[in-house]
């Protein structure tokens, strides 16, 4: 790439030099397209090779992707099944709950990601949100028929769009009440999907997904921390508990417990007493997982030196408090990478969901492709799903990346 | 209750012992400080000394002997100990400031969870403390952004915002580069003047022999040698500490 400093760090550096005399020093003029050619892919006659067998097959590879995506694909599985691939078998009376949940959570998105991420983009940015949007759009405009919907995704993305500069602008005063939405939302989206007559077992799709993976990542993560200090405990008996919990589920496939959960639970627990299916298999997920956040946290406080603690009692600050108000945070701040590396694994697990013949987004997608009327069409049955996933996931990992910069991990 | 009870002790050992696995790092400490002395410790590492001091506010358990610091027995009873730790100031070689907290946090911390002053109230104190240790302007800053020396004065006013009634410090100015010694020496001392009582781990004999009231010889595990510091640096009694004086001079 070119060889400037980023802008943001040039003026860091320029802003700290209080005396002219300081000088920047001269940065290499950018190379010309013909020179970063040379420097990067022929440098030897062995990369240059290397350059030529790859870019044909990159080439290959690109040009038989775009001929199957807009030439030989038939899309009309994708066409006829989107709405289970996103919401399974929610009535279609009942589908402006969906909607009044997207609504909601695309304004509360885009203003977090506003208030987050407070440079304007740069142009490049620009464009590329621009083209990501097109393609959104245009696949909308291929794959759904329904003027309603269209109408519904322009104004969900002009929402978005508000939301962000809104978010902006307001910068650090709306911390407080976003947080608050942000806990309060998932009750209300429960509440909202499941009351009345449309019960859980109506949900499908990616909707399920991301039902049961927020649900699992906001119960696993409080869980997963009592384990991880469960385990510091000084009480032989809670800490062998705990060793215990996390041993034994550790050593279990996820597959596993959720078999468990849904045909050995039931005979532990007392006669009368049943949940539903969905809840039993949330619950042994939740498992699961905190044992995993349990151990990403035991880690994240090994960080801490023993310094902070000696430090923090010989303020005369009591046992709970050192660890609430010291070291907890420097552990959770370090945590952060594999945290979300953690509930990105959770997310993509809830497919799992599909073994036990919950209708999920994977489940959804395998009924479609073995569906008669569109023998031949697997892979635009299938591939559909997996870009969904991928969507998700992906998100997540930007975000990741963006709070870990604002909180300056690795740094400080 | 067998300790005499002197009025102007502050801090009374008597045959403090402490085992770390077969290893023992006291072997019968016996001292008593007065209130608003200045006592320094000096010795050659691993002699018990920052062991000794890291006892008197519980960051280490004895165990044989007693320890009275204001009044107060050190035992097991963990409210005795969190009581007696907030009149106890620590200062620590490496600073432990927290990462996490701006200078300002760090400072009202403790006064605002353990003593719950109001955050008004502790920021006001903060405010003067920070002056006092002659660094005003920081209040916003996190530890990583300031020098050794200026992270060594935060620790200082960090300890300060308890009021405490005793100040200790091991070893505070070792993992400082020499020219901001000085600065935190300067803390020390206007602090010694204004009366605390202090214990003070250092090789800053300069300082010792300025601001000390007593010098405290440790060595092995053991007092070796107790003595005004100038009678100390200039003619130690004991052969060890004549070694130690002519290893570190």
């Amino acid at each position: 790439m070119s060889g400037a400093l980023p802008e943001d760090l040039e003026r860091s550096i320029v802003g700290v030099a209080e005396e002219p005399a300081v000088q920047v020093a001269p940065t290499r003029p950018p190379l010309t397209l013909g020179e970063w050619v040379h420097r990067n892919l022929f440098s030897s006659w062995f990369n240059g090779v290397l350059t030529v067998v790859t870019g044909i097959l990159l080439a290959y590879l690109g040009f038989r992707l775009v001929q199957f995506v807009f030439v030989t694909a038939d899309w009309s599985v994708l066409r006829a099944n989107l709405r289970s691939y996103m919401v399974g078998r929610f009535p279609n009376d009942e589908i402006w709950r969906v909607w009044t949940v997207a609504f909601f959570l695309v304004v509360l998105v885009g203003i977090s990601r506003g208030m987050l991420v407070p440079p304007p983009p740069t142009r490049r940015g620009l464009l590329l949100r621009a083209l990501m949007g097109a393609a959104a759009l245009g696949a909308t405009l291929a794959l759904v028929e329904s003027f309603v919907v269209w109408l519904l995704v322009a104004v969900a993305s002009a929402l978005y769009a508000a939301a962000v500069v809104g978010g902006r602008l307001a910068g650090r005063r709306l911390a407080r009440p976003i947080l608050v939405a942000w806990l309060a939302s998932f009750p209300l989206i429960i509440a909202l999907l499941s009351f009345g007559d449309v019960g859980a077992d109506r949900w499908g799709g990616l909707l399920l997904n991301l039902i049961a993976a927020i649900a699992v990542i906001a119960l696993s993560f409080p869980l997963g921390l009592l384990l991880a200090l469960g385990r510091r405990s000084s009480l032989p008996a809670v800490s062998w508990f705990c060793v215990g919990i996390i041993e034994v589920i550790r050593g279990v496939p996820l597959l596993t417990l959720l078999i468990f959960g849904r045909f050995v639970l039931i005979l532990l627990l007392p006669p009368g007493l049943t949940f539903a299916q969905l809840v039993r298999a949330i619950f042994m997920f939740t498992l699961f997982s905190s044992a995993y956040v349990a151990e990403i946290v035991r880690g994240g406080l090994q960080g801490v030196p023993e310094g902070q603690y000696e430090a923090a009692r010989a303020l005369g600050l009591s046992t709970t408090r050192t660890m609430v108000l010291v070291a907890l945070p420097q552990a959770l701040r370090n945590t952060i990478p594999p945290m979300i590396g953690h509930f990105i694994s959770v997310f993509k697990d809830t497919s799992l969901l599909a073994a036990l013949s919950f209708s999920d987004l994977l489940f959804t997608a395998r009924r479609a492709s073995q569906a008669f009327e569109f023998v031949g069409d697997q892979a635009e049955a299938l591939l559909p799903g997996a870009f969904l996933f991928w969507i998700v996931a992906f998100s997540m990992s930007r975000w990741s990346q963006r709070v870990e910069g604002r909180l300056g991990v690795g740094q400080r | 209750m067998t300790v005499q009870r002197d009025d102007d002790a502050m801090i009374t050992a008597r045959d403090v012992e402490k085992w770390f696995g077969h290893f023992q790092a006291l072997k019968g400490i016996s001292v008593s400080i007065r209130r608003g002395e200045v006592v320094v410790i000096v010795g050659p590492s691993g002699s018990g000394k920052s062991t000794f001091i890291r006892t008197i506010n519980r960051l280490e358990r004895h165990d044989k002997g007693r320890i009275v610091v204001d009044g107060i027995e050190l035992t097991d009873d963990i409210r005795n100990i969190e009581r007696i730790r907030s009149e106890i100031g620590m200062v620590f070689q490496t600073f432990n400031l927290f990462p996490h907290l701006t200078v300002l946090d760090n400072i009202t911390l403790a006064p605002r969870n353990v003593r719950r002053w109001p955050r008004p109230e502790a920021e006001a104190k903060t405010a003067q403390l920070l002056e006092r240790v002659g660094i005003p302007e920081q209040a916003r800053k996190y530890p990583a952004q300031l020098s050794g020396g200026q992270q060594q004065r935060v620790a200082i006013a960090r300890a300060l915002a308890m009021e405490p009634k005793i100040m200790l410090f091991d070893e505070p100015t070792s993992a400082l580069d020499p020219e901001m010694i000085k600065e935190v020496l300067d803390v020390m001392r206007e602090l010694a003047g204004s009366g605390m009582t202090m214990v003070v781990i250092t090789h800053e004999i300069g300082f010792a022999r300025e601001v000390g009231d007593r010098v405290l010889f440790f060595d092995g595990g053991l007092l070796v040698e107790e003595a005004p510091p100038d009678a100390f640096f200039t003619q130690p009694k004991s052969e060890r500490a004549k070694l130690f004086l002519s290893q570190i001079l």
